[in-house]
């Protein structure tokens, strides 16, 4: 475990660090962004190493100091320093024990050391792969004995890191490098709960807190084993979650757009759900950020000498959409890519190979009940979001949130793409709910939960309107500012 | 004082009236996530209770004895045949042979034939090599 902690730290948070500090400057979440951000690198790395040449290594070093490098330039350019209006170091500090703690308990099952089939099946395959080169990841993902070798190279690639710092004598340290960023994945949606009442009043700051780190163990508990053996359902559904609470639930800010952004690219370069995932989420971020109506382009059609003037209308127009273009593209890209390049080197897809003998008609019926079968907490859910939205909606205002549809809508269409895969997909229904619905359900359960505990944040932290969050109700709604 | 009086009891009344629906709301959340969490506490319990700590330490060193063995038995780069009905086992030894050997769809195009079975080298199992 003390090598593991050592690599995720030293190999993949240290590189993470300066850009990580850039985007959320002084804030706790930077603990768990920071790997975040050095295991996107290495994915990176490991597609560089796929197309080109080289080893991850290689590459890895060169991305992340041309990545340091700019960031440092950027500082400089810019010379921006760490905001004053961050939180202390005493509370940074107790947010941190407090998420940290809450993960230890979960944790402890790794006394264990548990293996899932899929770890032996794909993760360590790809991991020894990526490990071991250019050839040998090329030559290994197309042999046909292979399994999934189009899943993105994300873990593979934190694993393959791991390899390098230790060797690989001991196999089982990859699989921890993917336990902790699991960990790192449901810090960072504890710390977006904990950011519901980062700037209310000392009340409400602890219930957040307290809330989100229950929350960090609600994760655990939704993905139940796959969380301690290896299984990357869990990462890709977390990050996606992160993405949600940062880009759709916090006041919008340029650090929460960017920590959604990364979390985005984490989950996209994860599993082939966590990128489909990820382009909804980031449909729904852009659309929150650059609203369909644009405010700007009626503002300077209000100008008298716009009013008739088509070509302010049509550069205003072809800006708002090349806007919306670029917030979706530039962090899917990564995974985008990884995607063209397994179909150009000709990784095979095990889901949409040959057409299944079954109609969609008949795989609908058990795909709604293997869906809805691990969806418990929905009616529940359902209730507290109706009647949370009827009462408490004036107090997410006064909070500057987004919309609690946001979320619903993230889960919504998520659960869509699900079934659609379910009913297209070439695998025997039954046989491929068996071993994958449980797993592929976990980002709707942990969204569902987390919307709970904000409505629990805010239900708790303000007894009354007047109690609400002093500091962001003053930020107005889509100006950039800090969350 | 006489008029302050009700006017006090009508703004707590209304008070209760505007609260009451917001605690029954953190009620029902709280509720659920403790019983999450609940739950995940059984489940760790279960993960690091004597049984399951002694049966994946046992499957560790099991497959650490199996990694080792392929590569003293098998000649680098040898193409071998998993019988893919071996089940857990087959992936096990997949996994356990990459960058060593390249596994092969079918045993004509192997040189080699590798499965587990029962026996003592390796905590319970043993590597069976033979060639096609």
């Amino acid at each position: 475990m003390i090598r593991a902690l050592v690599v995720l730290i030293v190999g993949l948070a240290l590189p993470g660090a300066l850009p990580a500090l850039a985007v959320v400057r002084r804030s706790p979440v930077i603990i768990f962004l920071a790997p975040f951000i050095g295991a996107t690198m290495a994915a990176v790395a490991a597609e560089l190493e796929l197309g080109t040449n080289g080893s991850l290594v290689m590459w890895y070093v060169i991305i992340a100091v041309a990545t340091n490098m700019a960031v440092a330039a950027w500082w400089l350019v810019t010379r921006s320093s760490l905001g004053r209006d961050d939180p202390p170091w005493t509370w940074f500090t107790f947010t941190a024990v407090v998420m940290l703690g809450a993960m230890i308990v979960p944790l402890t099952g790794l006394r264990a050391p548990m293996l899932g089939y899929d770890v032996s099946a794909i993760w360590l395959p790809h991991t020894l792969m990526v490990s071991g080169g250019h050839q040998a990841m090329l030559s290994g993902l197309q042999n046909v004995t292979t399994a999934n070798p189009d899943y993105p190279p994300l873990v593979p690639a934190a694993g393959a890191l791991a390899f390098a710092f230790f060797g690989r004598g001991d196999l089982y340290i990859a699989e921890l490098i993917t336990v902790l960023l699991n960990a790192c994945a449901l810090g960072i949606v504890g710390m977006g709960i904990a950011a519901v009442g980062s700037k209310g009043s000392l009340r409400l700051r602890l219930i957040a807190i307290v809330v989100a780190g229950t929350m960090c163990m609600v994760g655990f508990a939704v993905a139940g084993d796959y969380a301690v053996d290896g299984y990357t359902d869990l990462l890709w559904s977390a990050a996606a979650l992160g993405a949600v609470i940062w880009g759709l639930v916090l006041p919008r800010s340029n650090r929460a757009f960017i920590t959604a952004w990364i979390c985005v690219a984490v989950a996209s370069l994860t599993k082939n759900e966590g990128l489909t995932a990820a382009l909804i989420v980031l449909v729904l971020i852009t659309l929150r950020y650059r609203p369909l109506a644009l405010v700007r382009f009626r503002r300077s059609t209000r100008h008298p000498e716009n009013r008739d003037n088509t070509d302010v209308r049509t550069s205003m127009t072809i800006r708002g959409w090349a806007e919306r273009a670029a917030f979706i593209l530039v962090p899917a890209l990564p995974g985008l890519a990884w995607d063209g390049l397994a179909r150009e080197v000709g990784l095979k897809n095990a889901f949409f190979g040959a057409p299944s003998t079954e109609s969609p008609g008949a795989r609908f019926g058990p795909a709604i009940d293997g869906i809805t079968s691990h969806l418990l907490v929905l009616p529940i859910a359902v209730a507290v979001f109706v009647a949370g939205s009827a009462l408490l909606r004036r107090d997410r205002e006064l909070n500057a949130l987004g919309h609690a549809a946001w979320l619903w809508m993230a889960c919504l269409l998520y659960l869509s793409a699900l079934l659609a895969t379910y009913l297209f997909g070439s695998l025997e229904i039954h046989w491929w709910l068996r071993n994958s619905v449980d797993r592929t359900t976990i980002f709707p359960q942990i969204a569902l939960y987390t919307d709970l505990s904000i409505w629990l944040v805010i239900g708790l932290g303000t007894t009354s309107r007047g109690d609400a969050a002093p500091g962001i109700s003053r930020t107005r709604p889509g100006s950039p500012g800090r969350a | 004082m006489a008029r302050y009086l009700p006017r006090r009891r009508r703004r707590g009344k209304s008070r209760v009236i505007v609260n009451l629906p917001r605690a029954v709301i953190c009620l029902v959340a709280s509720v659920t996530l403790a019983l999450a969490v609940h739950h995940g506490m059984e489940i760790t319990a279960a993960e690091r209770s004597p049984a399951s700590v002694s049966t994946w330490k046992t499957f560790d060193r099991q497959q650490e004895c199996i990694y080792h063995a392929i590569r003293t038995d098998l000649p680098k780069g040898a193409s071998i045949y998993i019988d893919p009905n071996g089940g857990y086992a087959a992936q096990i030894l997949a996994e356990l042979s990459t960058l060593w050997a390249v596994p092969q769809p079918a045993p004509t195009s192997a040189g080699w034939k590798i499965s587990e079975v029962p026996g003592i080298a390796c905590s319970g199992v043993s590597l069976k090599v033979s060639r096609t």
